[in-house]
């Protein structure tokens, strides 16, 4: 298939766009891990930090504070002492080509 | 309208380029042919690409922080390198107009030979810089932008040049231009050229996108760039029909007939990609 659309590309007057995906996080997805230091996502292309970020919410929904950052293709989180229980990630990611994507993933914090 | 807004910038900056580019190696090799009256398709390419531009920032920016308005506008100018090149490719444009303005007589290619190069470098500069927010640019390894959004710039560029060259073609023929056939053949080299540039550049980018993507191909996709290919096979049929069998027996009739379909279905191409570039080549 991919031989295929090699082919249908060739000629072509102008190159397609893609949406940046997220490729790994740390913790991963249903993880049960002792507390993070730091949550890390990386992505498949370069973010532009002004319109990408993530927030962590408790169990209960309410916002967890913690330090954001964007650099290159991750986004990162630095939470405080995380309590045990379950986490939720929301994360947005906007690239270079301008696509936005978005989405969430969850984790447990154990004693 | 993201869609429409980027294929109609693509359309106008292909025009701009291609037509200064085209009237320049005219000047340099054939400078027995007097300018071609281009001012009026090169002032509403100009209009356009400008319109189209803004048009594109504003759905860009929606799309990127999910809501529009001043605050977003400005962050995405200055803090985005879509914004910054959006910048820097208004400029471009307002430094064409301002070389258009000067041109005597309707024709642009009046211009002194530097001021026509200027031209085609500011043309070529609104049309190459949204490459370096293209996915083949940006989704390589770290380093690979430059290389990437070269070969993207390259694929564009070429693009630009075949199907400008066509409208100073179609401006020739209206006008029964005496030496047609000396500015065919030499149309016919310099586009060859820049056709196998453009299916070397294409393959490079095809190679990014599709070997480099995850997952499996989207038919929708699929599906659009099979429609996108079938156009630009029958524009290369045309050219091949002209460039090989209509030449080499004078048949300027019938050249002008299938260069004025060749750059109509070109047009077609550009805006399809416009929209082929809003989506997503892997489910």
């Amino acid at each position: 298939m991919k031989t295929a659309a090699l082919l249908f590309l060739l000629a072509s007057a102008a190159p397609a766009l893609a949406h940046p995906a997220l490729e790994k996080a740390m913790p991963a997805a249903n993880a049960s891990v002792k507390a993070p230091k730091l949550i890390s996502m990386q992505f498949s292309e370069r973010l532009e930090p002004a319109f990408s970020g993530a927030a962590l919410a408790d169990a209960s929904g309410k916002t967890v504070p913690v330090s954001a950052s964007v650099g290159g293709s991750t986004i990162t989180l630095i939470p405080f002492n995380l309590k045990p229980g379950a986490y939720k990630v929301s994360w947005h990611g906007v690239g270079r080509d301008t696509h936005r994507v978005s989405g969430s993933f969850g984790f447990k914090v154990v004693p | 309208m993201l869609a429409a807004a980027r294929g109609l910038y693509f359309a106008a900056a292909m025009l701009l380029f291609g037509s200064t580019a085209f009237c320049a190696v005219l000047r340099r090799h054939l400078p027995i042919i007097l300018p071609p009256p281009l001012a009026a398709l090169r002032w509403s390419a100009l209009a356009v690409a400008a319109l189209a531009g803004c048009l594109w920032l504003a759905a860009a920016a929606a799309q990127m922080a999910d809501a529009l308005n001043a605050a977003v506008l400005m962050q995405t100018v200055t803090g985005t390198l879509f914004g910054q090149l959006f910048l820097v490719r208004m400029i471009a444009l307002a430094a064409l107009a301002g070389l258009f303005a000067t041109e005597r007589g309707g024709h642009v290619t009046s211009l002194p030979a530097a001021r026509l190069l200027a031209a085609a470098l500011m043309a070529g500069l609104a049309l190459a810089l949204p490459a370096a927010t293209g996915h083949a640019a940006n989704s390589g390894p770290p380093g690979f932008l430059a290389i990437g959004a070269a070969v993207d710039g390259a694929h564009l560029l070429t693009a630009g040049f075949w199907i400008g060259g066509l409208a100073v073609l179609a401006a020739l023929f209206a006008r029964r231009e005496p030496n047609m056939l000396l500015a065919l053949s030499l149309f016919s080299d310099w586009a060859m050229m820049a056709v196998l540039l453009l299916v070397m550049t294409g393959a490079i980018n095809a190679a990014s996108i599709v070997l480099g993507g995850r997952g499996r191909i989207s038919p929708l996709y699929m599906g659009a760039l099979g429609l996108k290919l079938a156009l630009v096979l029958a524009m290369l049929t045309l050219a091949a029909v002209n460039r090989f069998r209509l030449l080499p027996r004078l048949d300027t009739g019938a050249i002008a007939r299938n260069a004025r379909l060749e750059l109509g279905l070109g047009i077609i191409v550009v805006l399809l990609a416009g929209a082929l570039g809003q989506l997503q080549p892997t489910l």
